[in-house]
């Protein structure tokens, strides 16, 4: 009888190993997906002309720019760790045939993420906004003119570039 | 009496138990699935684009040929399962970015790949007796913040019966 309940129990654990093996089939394929990131910035300006309107040096000793502040949106790729930063360089000061009016007096503030208060200048690009890996920033900058008895009457003018770079 | 007995019992048992085996295996056998299943191509690329203008990166279609026999009563899936994110060095792009639209639906059906737990691409019951074909686009959501590199992950199909 013991011999009979050995073969029994083979019996048993060899159909339940076999049952298994044999539930079920697969078969399979492989797709590699890949994509390339490169370098990019892309500025967009809510105005491209600031103004300062008259304004008597005593009651507004700084003059605020006509147009409000200027929206900014700066995005940009860059490798990771880098930084992306958003610059300011005027061409010159502001000119009126002969007279001129020092571009150091023009300021800003700022709000926004990344952006910071700055002062304008003809020889070294002034950082207006940095941030470190890619993204997109959104930002104001507020210009004011330090108002001067000194300054002859004129239309002065002078332009300002911006220069977004993501290395 | 029971030397006698003895052996006519191994002989039953023995008997009972080819029995037992033709009724397991003969029906499993036969009802083994025979499965096909074929990637065309084996590499896709999403090429780069502004995130403005093109929010959604199509890449160009997959084609999935499968054949399922030897199933007549049984359910068959075809799954999704990738590797990882999109990695390049360092950099990660979330695989759950890559959604996919497919046809013909049904079979097929839309999704997100995941690395973690595969996703259902086609089903179906019964037999697929000819090769048939369906059709999946990946698309990759476009986005400012992902920094530069050449990122890639694989993607695994695994068509599965019953």
């Amino acid at each position: 009888m013991t011999d009979i309940k050995r073969l029994t129990l083979g019996f048993a654990a060899f159909a339940l190993v076999a049952t298994q093996g044999l539930g079920a089939a697969t078969a399979t394929g492989s797709l590699s997906a890949t994509v390339t990131v490169s370098a990019t910035a892309k500025l967009t300006l809510s105005s491209a002309t600031v103004t300062f309107p008259s304004a008597d040096p005593d009651l507004s000793p700084s003059i605020a720019a006509a147009e409000g502040p200027v929206t900014i949106t700066a995005k940009g790729k860059t490798s990771t760790g880098a930084s992306i930063s958003l610059t300011l360089l005027a061409g010159n000061d502001l000119l009126s045939g002969s007279g001129s009016i020092p571009i150091s007096n023009v300021t800003w503030t700022a709000s926004g993420a990344g952006f910071a208060a700055g002062t304008m200048s003809k020889t070294a690009a002034q950082t207006v906004a940095s941030w470190t890996n890619s993204g997109n920033r959104t930002g104001t900058q507020t210009f004011a003119l330090a108002n001067s008895w000194i300054y002859a009457a004129g239309s002065y003018t002078t332009t300002a570039q911006y220069t977004l770079t993501a290395p | 009496m029971h030397l006698m007995t003895l052996p006519r019992l191994h002989r039953a048992v023995l008997a009972l138990a080819a029995c037992a085996l033709g009724l397991v295996f003969a029906p499993e056998a036969a009802a083994q699935p025979t499965l096909r299943l074929t990637i065309t191509p084996a590499t896709i690329t999403f090429a780069p684009a502004d995130p403005d203008t093109t929010p959604s990166i199509a890449a160009p279609s997959v084609t999935v040929s499968y054949r399922v026999r030897s199933n007549a009563t049984g359910s068959w899936r075809i799954s999704l399962l990738a590797s990882g994110d999109l990695t390049a060095g360092t950099a990660t792009i979330p695989i759950t970015n890559v959604t996919w639209t497919a046809s013909p639906t049904p079979p097929f059906q839309a999704g997100t790949l995941s690395g973690t737990l595969a996703q259902t691409l086609a089903s179906g019951s019964g037999n697929v007796q000819n090769t048939t074909t369906g059709t999946v686009v990946f698309r990759l959501a476009n986005s400012w913040t992902y920094n530069v590199g050449s990122y890639s992950t694989a993607v695994v199909f695994t068509l599965t019966a019953p």
